[in-house]
């Protein structure tokens, strides 16, 4: 999958720019403030309809313009084909050459990408919220299905902690068992998802550092069986069920819902022991690159061609070792790559005759 | 906005009330109005009539000018009845012709975030029907948003020991749509084809 052409107009800072980006590597320089992050966003935009930033429609348009547009010219298996994305207060408007889309699943793939950004090193120490989300993320750029199971999950949810908030708690046991019935169904699809993954994941992350370890994705969960699988569906909502009657005096005293996939986690761990707790600085960095490796070969493997990676700032923070073994296993991938940074000297160009560099300064891209 | 006249000004924010009517349509409407009084004395008398003749049929709730409505007092099968969440998606299945029953119109559908609590729908006064003893099916035709599946499992709930047989509209109506949106050969095809819960 490549990028042909960009067209961006009122985007955050961008008044209007026009860019034919190289297959291969795309460098965005200039200090900070100035506009990079804000093109990388634009692309993501395409491909998502979301902000990586998760900002809010205004956010997005240029102070005093009444919508913003970022158009693409995406190949596609030599398919050419054409996103445009309308962003107003209200919402945001897709065509796909030029026909208006109205179904997200017709959207989804014409321009599959994957991120890397400084959150995502910060996830391994953070709070389980962000780990959700990275998981969330990553299994909604492989499986349509997954972003309307999330969002009937979530509604479901506002719905039971309002109910538990009330001295009327009428038809409560309804929604506990909506929400074990789409719970459980989100949490198999997780467990499904992480052990693709992991299967991966240590073949990547020797790459990275250098030694052959075992590294795992592990999702926690008091749904797990002793024996760490999920089992099917049916049985996680059982024992979803069986925790929520258990809980059941809490939640009424704390009026929220304490069981399900919106309180699970997910470890990250070499051989055997947590990277949150006993991990370096370096095997929490090659960790989270051998795992965005993998989640690029995963789509890989599924779509038949790489997805496009976008590189938020990401080479300052590793040393020139790591870097130069990542930047290896992007040479050879045949992947249409884009990275902001604050220096070219951040980045090992050496053996990479393919690439443009595009300076940023106040909202304007130059080529 | 430019303050042109009280009444004008008044006749504005009533319009604006309406759903999907925003500022400028509001005072497209009313200056339409202003200048063709025929078009206006017409419509207000209209809305007048509305008010007074128009209410919901006491036994199944759907707008009707004579209590109970055509379909309660006509001679439709009394043995099934299609419980829906508003008017307009009993209109949605009259149109496909596909249900030769009566309804029960809830008025929406449960929702603790907005506030509709059980007592807020027609629920017991469907109960009260079914109770009757002459019901044989119940066919929950709610929609498939997070809301309307909830009203027909809370439902579903209350209707089994009844021992009456309850069906679900089939899918093929894309999920989380309203009914009142979808066309009607998709509707026909979700009433023919309900499954049984
Ligand atoms: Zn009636």
């Amino acid at each position: 999958m490549k990028l042909k052409k960009i067209y961006i107009c009122s985007f955050r800072n961008i008044e209007k720019a026009e860019i034919y980006p190289d297959d291969k590597f795309n460098l965005i320089v200039g200090n900070n403030a100035q506009g990079k992050t804000n093109f990388l966003e634009s692309i993501y935009l395409l491909g998502t309809m979301k902000s990586f930033r998760l900002a809010r429609n205004p956010e997005l348009i240029k102070y005093g313009n009444p919508f913003a547009i970022v158009r693409g010219l995406v190949d596609n298996e030599e398919v050419l084909q054409e996103i445009s994305l309308s962003i107003e207060n209200a919402g945001k408007k897709v065509r796909i050459n030029g026909k208006p889309v109205t179904q997200i699943a017709d959207f989804f793939g014409c321009l599959s990408m994957v991120v890397f950004s400084p959150e995502d090193l910060a996830m391994v120490r953070g709070l389980p919220d962000l780990r959700r989300k990275y998981l969330d993320r990553a299994i909604f750029s492989s499986d349509i299905s997954y972003l309307s199971l999330h969002q009937e999950f979530h509604r479901i949810l506002k719905n039971r902690n309002n109910l538990l908030k009330r001295e009327d708690r009428n038809g409560l046991d309804t929604w506990t068992e909506r929400l074990a019935e789409t719970g459980a169904r989100l949490v198999v699809k997780r467990v499904s998802y992480i052990q693709k993954i992991t299967k991966l994941l240590t073949d990547f992350y020797a790459i990275i550092s250098g030694h052959h370890e075992q590294a795992e994705v592990i999702y926690r969960s008091e749904v797990m069986k002793k024996d760490g699988t999920a089992g099917s569906a049916e049985e996680v909502r059982l024992s979803m069920l069986e925790l929520l009657h258990k809980n059941a005096s809490d939640e009424n005293r704390r009026g929220l819902t304490l069981t399900g996939p919106h309180r699970d986690d997910i470890n990250f761990s070499i051989n055997g022991k947590s990277l949150k707790f006993h991990g370096s600085q370096g095997e929490q960095r090659s960790f989270i690159l051998a795992l965005k490796m993998a989640e690029i070969e995963y789509i890989k493997k599924l779509n038949g061609n790489p997805p496009i990676l976008l590189l938020d700032d990401m080479t300052s923070e590793l040393d020139m070792d790591r870097n130069n073994n990542f930047m290896e296993f992007l040479k050879i991938k045949d992947m249409q790559v884009f990275i902001t940074t604050t220096s070219l000297d951040n980045i090992t160009l050496s053996g990479i005759q393919n690439y443009k560099v595009f300076p940023v300064r106040g909202g304007t891209i130059l080529q | 906005m430019i303050y042109l006249s009280k009444s004008l000004t008044k006749l504005i924010g009533e319009l604006k009330k309406l759903p999907g009517v925003g500022e400028k349509t509001a005072l497209r409407l009313a200056l339409h109005l202003l200048k063709s009084p025929a078009n206006g004395t017409a419509l207000a008398e209209s809305l007048r009539e509305v008010q007074n003749s128009v209410r919901f049929c006491s036994t199944c709730y759907a707008i009707t000018e004579d209590d109970p409505c055509y379909i309660c007092s006509g001679s439709r099968d009394a043995t099934a009845i299609c419980v829906v969440e508003e008017p307009q998606d009993l209109m949605a299945i009259e149109r496909s012709g596909a249900f030769k029953g009566r309804y029960h119109v809830l008025h929406g559908a449960l929702s603790p975030l907005n506030g509709v609590m059980p007592g807020n729908l027609r629920i017991n006064q469907l109960l009260e029907r079914l109770r009757g003893g002459m019901v044989k099916e119940v066919l929950l035709a709610t929609n498939f948003s997070v809301e309307g599946e909830a009203t027909a499992l809370y439902l579903t709930k209350l209707i089994k020991p009844l021992g009456i047989k309850l069906t679900r509209l089939a899918y093929g109506i894309p999920l989380g749509s309203d009914l009142e949106y979808v066309d009607t050969a998709t509707v026909q095809k979700a009433v023919e084809g309900r499954n049984i819960l």
